[in-house]
Formats: C-alpha cells, structure tokens, sequence
C-alpha cells in the first residue's frame, strides 16, 4: 500500500484509514455525518495526494493532447479550467480529468488514482518527442507530457469559509479567483498551483504542492481557526449529494460519456479519440443514463442494487448514501432508456426499495459559486 | 465497553434479562464497524422470530446490515426513538439505542450465548 505525504499527519489526527486504488487514505476522522455537515457549514481539508497531475508543455503536446481529450483545451483560455475525460477508440472512459490553462505553454491534467498507469502511458505514448534543433537536452527525456504525480501533494480546502482561510494565510493570489478558474503562487518559498475547484458542491480550492511542503501546509491551514480534517467518506456522501460520478464506480471503460451523462461536456466540434462511437451512439439514441435517484425516505439505494419496473430490471445502482443535507436516500443508477425520464417510480435492490428518478443536483444550497 | 449484565452473539447483537422479557440492541463493536447509524427499520410488535431471523435493519453511510433475534421469541415492543434519532445506536448502544424487546424467550437459549469475557476474546479473534 501507498501512503500520501500527509499519512503522518492523518494518523496523529485519528483518522481511520481505507485502502483505495493501492493507497491507504483516511477514510474519516470524527465520523462522516460530522464532517460532512462542518464542511457544508464551515470548511475542512482533504488529503487528495493519491490523484494524477501532468503537466503538457509545448505546442506538439498540448496538440497531441488536446486530441485525447474530449473537451476543447485549444481553446481553453489561460488561468481556466475545464472537465473533460480520456476515453479509449470505441467511446469508453478511460477516466475523467480537470484541464488547466497555465499559460500559453503549458495545460495541466489531473486525474485519478484508479487508472492513473493507464492514464500516464496514454498521454506520453500520444506525445511525439521534440525534434527541433534547438532543444539540446537528452533525446531520451524529452516528452512533453510530465508525470508529476509521485512528486505531488494535494490538499483540497472545502466550504464557505474556504477563502477566508487562505487569505489568512497569505494567498492573495486567490482573493478574485473565479470557480473553475486556476493560479500559481508561492508558499515557503514553493511554487504551488491553485484551483478554483473541487467535489463538494462547496466553495472551494485544491492546492497542488510538492510533496515536501505538504505537512507543513497542512499544519498551518489546520492551526486557522474553524478548519478540520476530513476523510474520503464524507467526500464521497459530498459529492454525490451534487450529483457527481465517481471514476471507476460511476463509470469505467464500459461506459461512454453519453451514457454517464457527461455528453454536455463534449467538444462536439473537435476531433478526440472515440469520437466516432460517439456520434454514431447520440444520433441512434435510447442509450442507458446514469440517472440521480432518489428515496421517499432515509434509507439508500446501495452500489451493485438492481433496479426494477414491476418484474422487469431496468439498470442497476452506482452509488448509493444517505444524504446528509437533505435528509433522505440519494443515489445515481444506470437505466434504460425509457425509465430514466424525470419522475420515473422504481424499485430498487433484493427489498424492493422505492426509488424516483430527480433531476441532480439532490442539494442546491452549494456555495461553490460565490 | 462490553457490560457483564449482557449476553452477546457473534453477530454483535447484545441482549440483556429484564426478568420476564429482554431488551436487544447492537454492541459497541457493531456501531463503530457500522459509523453513523442514518436508519433503523424496527420489526412489527406481536412478530416471532427464532434465533438468527432477520428483525430488523440497520443503515449507516456505509452499509446496511440486519439485526437479527438472538433468541427466539416475541417481539414485546420497539425503540420508536430511533426512527427519529437513528443516531442513538452509536451513541448509546446499550442503553437508548436499544432495538427491540422479547417475551416468551428461552432460558436455555439464552445461557447459550456468550458472556461478557467469551465475546471480548471473539472480537480478539476478529482482529487477528
């Protein structure tokens, strides 16, 4: 197993630890409902070490990358971010990823832990190495696209009060920064890279820092007042109370972006790898949609449920939770087509559990726009 | 942690002798494994059960699992609070979060389980 930069840091905090895609994260600290609610209401830390980043430099691979991509990075101004995904020939996800623009140069990719070998072949085997004279340095390291996430740390800072608390510690980079917009600064003398960001529907910001300064980062967010820890339980009842897929459990290489639901986010007039499956599924039509469900009351629909219409199986269950904030079961399922229109009233899993198909997100309250 | 009052089962229900009926919850141990309890689905009164049938449910973030008779008997009365305070079961496990009540239970049923000290070296063995 894995340990983050900030395992140290989690352990003498309490955390319970889980293992997730060969690392061994804290899965909570408190209790879930806790932290859940203190991150609606105030802001906690996430260690998020275990994700991808890369960094694309040059006009070869930011072209050869771009076509990886389903979103349009070309156009993608600096200092913006935008969500796309990898997908493999025939349209399947291979995993979703955040693009941002850092300057004309260069665009950095994260992604996540799951299929991050994958991933990193992927991209340095797309990018073509460098051949003009100019560049002196040794042919056999001169791919464009860098693997930097063995030397990254992530911290993501989460919740109304998330600003306040990075300006209290000195960044005033990020005092007008917009959501889904991105900056680089310094902090103990380390670049680090910040974003507007996040997977909890909250105001919010991701810290991307080399991985010697990350405990100390992390003490001092931790020393502002009204900042605590949270773990991957609380992350995962957070973001699907938004309704946001989770890679590898909401969609995998089996599943094409249409199909998840994330067809809004297609530059449909680029080219990208597994276009052609694509336009071929949109113009056919009466493709399974991974669908937000909900409950009529606490109890959750659970990963794995199938679900049914009277006798019939219509899809299967994602993700499942109670959902703190709004106080009932929550999920996101993959039906059929004709049982995934909004207000659809299923069954789901062996103790026929009501389930009505809604429109996501299940909590609107999320302040991650102000 | 594991009062000696109790009776305990390897499914970590606990079930204690009030004299004439017995009260079951859920141990110590249960509700940590469990994290926050988010629903209970208590059993109707006036159900029987034999020992190991399913009674009721119980849902945390995580997961949910049964709760089952640890003996046979008759479902006497249900703890109606936990439908609007689920999260009594980990917060007071052996005394307002309790599940049910039975009657008509077994004595002999009942010697059967374990003590304190029996089910402390069974969770021992669990960790190993």
């Amino acid at each position: 197993m894995r340990q983050t930069p900030l395992y140290d840091e989690c352990r003498a905090l309490g955390a319970k630890f889980v293992d997730f895609h060969g690392w061994t994260l804290p899965v909570q600290f408190t209790g879930i409902l806790q932290e859940h609610e203190h991150t609606r209401a105030k802001v906690s830390l996430f260690d998020c070490s275990h994700m991808g980043e890369f960094m694309v430099r040059g006009e070869d691979a930011l072209r050869a990358v771009d076509r990886l991509l389903f979103c349009d990075t070309r156009g993608l101004p600096v200092g913006k971010c935008r969500y796309g995904a990898i997908l493999n020939e025939s349209g399947g996800i291979i995993d979703d990823a955040l693009a941002m623009r850092l300057s004309d140069e260069e665009l950095y990719i994260v992604t996540n832990a799951g299929p991050l070998e994958l991933v990193s072949r992927v991209l340095q085997e797309a990018c073509p190495t460098r051949t003009d004279s100019s560049d002196k340095s040794d042919r056999s390291d001169t791919s464009d696209v860098s693997d930097l996430s063995d030397a990254t740390a992530k911290i993501d800072v989460q919740g109304p009060l998330a600003r306040e608390v990075l300006m209290k510690l000195g960044f005033a980079a990020i005092a007008r920064l917009k959501y889904y917009h991105v900056c680089r600064t310094k902090w103990s003398g380390a670049e680090i890279t910040i974003s507007r960001a996040g997977y909890t529907g909250e105001l919010g910001y991701e810290l991307f820092i080399p991985n010697d300064i990350a405990p100390s980062l992390w003490r001092a967010l931790l020393a502002v007042d009204g900042v605590r820890p949270a773990g991957l339980g609380a992350r995962d009842t957070l973001r699907l109370e938004v309704g946001y897929p989770l890679s590898g459990q909401d969609f995998d290489e089996s599943r094409t972006p249409l199909e998840a639901n994330l067809g809004r986010f297609v530059g449909w007039d680029k080219s990208f790898v597994g276009k052609e499956p694509l336009v071929a599924q949109r113009a056919a039509g009466g493709y399974p949609l991974l669908t937000p469900i909900r409950t009529p009351d606490r109890r959750a629909p659970r990963h794995g449920f199938e679900v049914r219409s009277g006798d019939e199986v219509v899809g299967a269950v994602t993700s499942g939770t109670f959902g703190p904030s709004v106080g009932h079961g929550i999920g996101l399922a993959y039906l059929r087509a004709d049982a995934a229109a909004l207000g659809t009233q299923l069954l789901a899993g062996p103790k026929a559990l009501p389930v009505e198909t809604v429109a996501a997100p299940f909590y609107t309250k999320g302040t991650c726009r102000i | 942690m594991y009062p000696d009052n109790l009776r305990y089962t390897r499914e970590h229900e606990w079930i204690r002798d009030d004299g004439g009926t017995c009260t079951v919850g859920i141990t110590a141990y249960a509700s940590e494994q469990l994290g926050d309890v988010t629903y209970v689905e208590l059993p109707r009164p006036g159900a029987e059960a034999h020992a190991g049938d399913a009674l009721a449910v119980v849902e945390s973030v995580k997961a949910a699992s049964d709760v089952y008779a640890p003996v046979r008997g008759r479902v006497l009365e249900v703890n109606k609070a936990l439908e609007e305070r689920p999260e009594l079961v980990n917060e007071s496990p052996y005394d307002e979060g309790w599940f049910f009540r039975l009657d008509d239970v077994s004595a002999a049923e009942m010697n059967g389980l374990m003590n304190a000290d029996v089910y402390q070296a069974f969770l021992k063995g669990l960790e190993a």
